[in-house]
């Protein structure tokens, strides 16, 4: 028969594999065997402690540190989480979390955004409107307004800075793309009103250096300019 | 069929409450039957403006809380009997009716008159609540100026978020000379900008304060301010009235910008 309980050091402390059938009770008087049996050699250590190959609830975990605690002289500082389905479940998520920043997932937003409404997106996003004044859209992506942007526009809102900023017509407020933020110029708000432009002139903005740079977008401007 | 019509703006001082005397004595020179209501609960100033302040002794909170029935608290119109006005109470404040009360006076009135005219508080509190809750239709009041325009853009945002689709635009207090000289927003300008439909423009008219001041409303006068409610009356009614020209060399108005430019 196998050994129900196995201790096995590692790096960071000592990873504990337990048997999967037996009941708790049991493997509890397990456990205390095999650290009184090496109290010795652990005698007033401070490790990290891990659980493999059984399920623990939380109640489980305790009582099996209490348990330490009370008859060795280990003291554990911390316990490891070292699970599978937990390992990939992050690595799906980090996966996804990727995919979202790197802008190749996004949402339509269809309508004009008004003073004082605020539109966020996990993703990027496409506004098939205007942005007014007053208006603020905020994606982790990239942000693209079909329309004139002529409020808030905030791109990679989790600090992307390879995010960019498109409008067909752009007039922002502001403009923040990860953490670098750009203003409009100073104006009067009549004379930004009649020095309007009468066409619309597509652009975008991007994050270089510590600025935001807008570039009308022309002929052949993404054979000059990779996008990331 | 009747229609329930809420004049309001967002920013303060921009004319809902002149726009509301207006356009209410203007659709009952077209013979239709009207009610105006005041729902600037503690400000009230419509009655002063129709010149029907003495007359008052019962009020919209009166009849919310069941003090008199609708008809006690309605006041008609000196010189047009098919007008009415219920004044708002002066001695409370917007708490003091809900929605839900709003919804169930309207839908009473609705019976009887062909339009109801709310005239709507400044700001977007409960009182804005309360005078949109019946609301079918809405009248957004902006002078040129950024301020106020900023102010409509939202309260447009915040009446489409309450399902009221059909929004126009009155554009009130415009003066050609400055427009000319570049000093104020045109009516293109505003009108692109909130991108709304536009249902009139009154231009910025002495005969305004004067009508204000006596208590009669100056629509259908044969000032150019008087002129442009009357056409906003036709156009709420589903008439096409082009646009009067506001530099119109006829107007009173313009013969006073004359004078101005003799000097």
């Amino acid at each position: 028969m196998p050994q129900p309980v196995i201790l096995k050091s590692n790096p960071h402390g000592i990873n504990l594999i337990l048997d999967k059938n037996l009941p708790f009770g049991e493997l509890k008087q397990e456990i205390l065997k095999k650290f009184k049996e090496s109290d010795k050699f652990f005698k007033n250590a401070r490790i990290g402690l891990s659980f493999e190959g059984r399920d623990l609830s939380q109640a489980e975990e305790c009582e099996i540190l209490e348990l330490i605690s009370a008859n060795t002289s280990i003291e554990i500082v911390c316990i490891i989480d070292k699970d599978e389905s937990k390992d990939a479940f992050y690595v799906d998520k980090i996966k996804e979390f990727d995919e979202i920043q790197s802008g190749r997932t996004g949402e339509f937003y269809k309508g004009t955004l008004r003073s004082g409404q605020v539109l966020e997106c996990e993703t990027s996003l496409i506004v098939l409107g205007d942005v007014n004044p007053g208006a603020k859209i905020i994606a982790k992506g990239n942000i693209v307004v079909l329309g004139s942007l002529k409020g808030n526009a905030y791109a990679g809102a989790s600090g992307d800075e390879n995010t960019f900023v498109a409008a067909l017509d752009m007039d922002p407020v502001q403009i923040k793309i990860g953490n670098v933020i750009g203003r409009s110029a100073d104006k009067g708000p009549l004379l930004a009103i009649k020095n309007r432009k009468k066409a619309m002139e597509p652009q975008m903005a991007v994050v270089s250096g510590d600025a935001i740079l807008i570039e009308p977008i022309t002929k052949g401007f993404f054979g000059k300019n990779r996008i990331r | 069929m009747s229609e329930v019509i809420v004049v309001t703006s967002g920013k303060g001082g921009v004319g809902k409450t002149t726009t509301t005397a207006n356009v209410g004595t203007g659709l009952a020179q077209l013979d239709k039957k009207v009610v105006l209501i005041d729902t600037d609960i503690g400000l009230r100033n419509l009655d002063v403006v129709m010149g029907l302040e003495n007359r008052i002794v019962y009020n919209l909170v009166d009849v919310v809380e069941g003090n008199c029935r609708i008809k006690q608290a309605l006041i008609k119109d000196k010189k047009y009997p098919n007008l009415c006005l219920l004044p708002s109470a002066q001695t409370r404040d917007k708490s003091s009716v809900n929605p839900e009360q709003m919804k169930k006076l309207v839908d009473e009135l609705r019976e009887e008159y062909d339009y109801i005219l709310l005239d709507c508080p400044a700001g977007i509190e409960q009182g804005f609540q309360n005078a949109i809750a019946a609301a079918d239709r809405a009248l957004i009041v902006t002078t040129p100026e950024v301020s106020a325009i900023r102010d409509a853009d939202r309260i447009i945002g915040l009446l489409e978020a309450n399902e009221i689709s059909k929004i126009e635009l009155i554009v009130n207090r415009l003066r050609m000379d400055m427009v000319k000289r570049g000093d104020m927003m045109s009516i293109e300008d505003v009108h692109e900008i909130l991108a709304i439909d536009l249902i009139g423009a009154v231009p910025d008219d002495e005969q305004i304060v004067i009508s204000t001041n006596q208590g009669e409303p100056l629509v259908g006068s044969d000032s150019l301010a008087g002129q442009a409610y009357l056409n906003i009356c036709h156009r709420i009614l589903g008439e096409e009235v082009p646009l009067l020209d506001l530099d119109n060399k006829n107007g009173v108005w313009s013969k006073f910008v004359g004078l101005f430019k003799k000097n």
